[in-house]
């Protein structure tokens, strides 16, 4: 572990420019946006809690081409590497999921492949919860303790610096000047802000009656039944900003543009809540009913993970809720599922 | 397969024979340039340029690998497409996905083989695999079933199959409505599966077809007591990425495009929409 005085990050984030297409977050009315890094601003804020927009958005993007005409190859993206600065805990259990779905297996994606091969993470310590915050509940930290090739404790003037791949050892190396050694005080800052945050999002548990993780195994086998998703759903504008926003949903469509002499394929994100997701082209559907797809929803993230991956496909960060216009709310969904609420 | 650099892009096909099997019904004889082989059950997906794609199931013989046929019913925009077709055309094709039939574990038992409706297109790529490993096979049976006579789907090469040596063949339509037109059974396709004469606690069944075909010929297969773990289904979802990733088609715990479209009945029983 190391200190980074805040001048020097900035520095070292100066020189990762040169190799990287550096992004960072920074606050526009109150919200937090990831932006292309400039070394002339200095109103970035790496702590504090996730971006507005999901992480996958770099790396399986919102609507890409994904072939053309008749070539083989996926056409080469020869764009500078990613690196990601200030990803939080639940992003990087996004990852986990998107990585899964796109990375494992004979057929890998090549688009996600080579964004996520070549990027470098820099994630940093929540300084902060927001009321919508409830990783704790999904067995996260407020902090990360994998998956990151640096992680940044912000302190007071600095941050602590925390190396977590060879990629990330390589940055400190190539800069090692900036680098100091960690005292006693900046050990003790960083335990402080980590127990802080913890209790808040443990209280926003509390508060709104989130169930443990334990319990929601089985949950919608056993709660199946229209009688408890018709309720749930009754609200629903099947808008689909809840699996856009998402951090862990993948699904997506594939349309193409275009005639037989000069056509594209694009890939771009689906939403399991829409109508026509599962119907096939016979016309028989599934899931003709919204309540259905609600289910589906949860179903998906809760026992579908569980079972190939082992982890339930929910970060705990909370923007589906704020993103919901009809307010379904995903932690009360959860208490009402493990009959907590 | 591994070798596939990009799994969205596709291979240049050309169209090379339009056959039209029914009023609604036509197979596509299809070209590739390079060549492309299958395992029977496996699917492709067939794209018209510039308008979409869509999965099917080959029904051409797998052994095979200059030209693979697919036999498509019209139903919808792609397929519509696909029906304006002609010889000559340019058509992509993806594939194959998924994992198809365990022609292996037939081997030395019985195999009962059930198709119905536009089911028939991939129970006719099994046949011939079937056919291919014949002598190896303790019996093998083939019922098929239709609506009407007319739109018997290859109903020639069908009744070709009840006169063929070795071979349990028995076919019925739904109603006949001019006599003379169906020299063979009447009545659902459930009803012909009563004289089977193999050991049902050992015997394989594999059925295909429209959705309430398959829902009510595994009641009927189970009450004649055929085991859960030897049924096979083929399981029509809304296929699109055919690798696992786009989500569209998943039962249960299992993607359709990856762990099938082939199921064992046992391993998807217990999901509640499987017959939708
Ligand atoms: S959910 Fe947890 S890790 Fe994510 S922003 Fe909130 S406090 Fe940080
Ligand atoms: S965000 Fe809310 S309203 Fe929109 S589809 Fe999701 S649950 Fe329905
Ligand atoms: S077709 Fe995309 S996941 Fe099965």
């Amino acid at each position: 572990m190391y200190y980074l005085p805040e001048q020097n990050l900035h520095i070292v984030l100066g020189n990762l420019q040169e190799s990287y297409n550096v992004y960072i977050p920074e606050k526009k009315n109150n919200t937090l946006y990831y932006t292309l890094f400039s070394s002339k601003h200095n109103s970035y804020s790496i702590d504090e809690v996730r971006a507005c927009e999901p992480l996958k958005a770099f790396f399986f993007k919102a609507r890409e081409k994904v072939a053309e005409n008749y070539k083989p190859a996926a056409s080469h993206m020869n764009t500078k590497p990613l690196c990601i600065v200030g990803a939080k805990a639940c992003d990087l259990k996004g990852f986990k999921v998107q990585d899964y779905v796109f990375l494992t297996d004979e057929f890998s994606d090549p688009f996600y492949r080579s964004m996520r091969e070549e990027n470098l993470i820099i994630s940093a310590d929540c300084s902060t919860a927001l009321d919508t915050c409830f990783c704790m509940a999904l067995g996260l930290k407020p902090y990360p303790e994998k998956d990151y090739d640096l992680n940044l404790s912000m302190l007071e003037k600095g941050c602590l610096v925390e190396i977590g791949s060879e990629k990330g050892e390589t940055v400190v190396k190539n800069n090692k000047a900036l680098f100091q050694e960690v005292t006693q005080a900046h050990k003790q800052q960083k335990i402080k802000i980590r127990d802080r945050v913890q209790k808040h999002v443990q209280l926003n548990i509390k508060n709104h009656k989130i169930p443990k993780e334990s319990s929601l195994k089985n949950r919608i086998k056993k709660n199946y039944k229209g009688a408890f998703w018709k309720p749930e759903a009754e609200t629903c504008v099947e808008c689909g900003a809840c699996n856009t926003i998402c951090p862990t949903c993948h699904c997506f469509l594939l349309y193409d543009q275009g005639d037989a002499k000069k056509m594209a394929r694009l890939r771009v994100w689906d939403s399991c809540m829409i109508k026509d997701f599962a119907r096939v082209a016979g016309g028989a559907n599934p899931r003709p009913e919204l309540w259905m797809r609600l289910r589906n929803r949860f179903e998906k993230k809760f026992d579908f993970f569980p079972e190939v991956l082992g982890i339930n496909a929910c970060t705990g960060c909370g923007r589906c809720i704020t993103a919901c216009p009809a307010k379904i709310d995903i932690r009360k969904v959860l208490g009402r599922l493990t009959g907590n609420a | 397969m591994h070798n596939i650099l990009n799994p969205y892009a596709v291979i240049k096909t050309k169209v090379v024979q339009v056959i039209t099997e029914t009023p609604t019904i036509k197979t596509l004889c299809l070209r590739p340039e390079i060549p492309f082989s299958f395992k029977t059950g496996q699917f492709i997906e067939l794209t018209v340029p510039g308008i979409g794609e869509a999965p099917f199931t080959p029904s051409s013989d797998p052994a095979r690998h200059d030209e693979i046929e697919v036999t498509i019913m019209r139903v919808g925009r792609v397929t519509e497409k696909i029906h304006q077709l002609k010889k000559n055309d340019a058509v992509g094709i993806r594939g194959p996905f998924g994992s198809g039939y365990p022609l292996e574990l037939f081997k030395g038992n019985e195999v009962v083989v059930v198709g119905g409706g536009c089911g028939f297109a991939p129970v006719r790529s099994l046949m011939y695999s079937l056919f291919a490993i014949s002598s190896e096979l303790k019996k093998l049976v083939f019922r098929g079933g239709c609506k009407n006579p007319h739109e018997f789907l290859y109903k020639q090469e069908l009744i070709g199959w009840t006169k063929q040596k070795g071979l349990d063949v028995r076919l019925t339509v739904d109603k006949v409505e001019k006599k003379g037109d169906w020299n063979y059974d009447v009545g659902l396709v459930t009803t012909i599966l009563d004289d089977l004469k193999v050991d049902k606690s050992k015997a394989f069944a594999i059925i295909c077809g429209p959705p309430i075909m398959m829902k009510f010929c595994t009641k009927k297969f189970l009450e004649l007591k055929f085991k859960e773990k030897n049924l096979y289904l083929s399981m029509e979802k809304n296929m699109s990425c055919g690798i696992g990733k786009c989500g569209h088609c998943r039962i249960g715990r299992y993607y359709a495009c990856k762990d099938g479209p082939v199921f064992r009945y046992d391993t998807i029983k217990n999901n509640e929409d499987i017959w939708e």
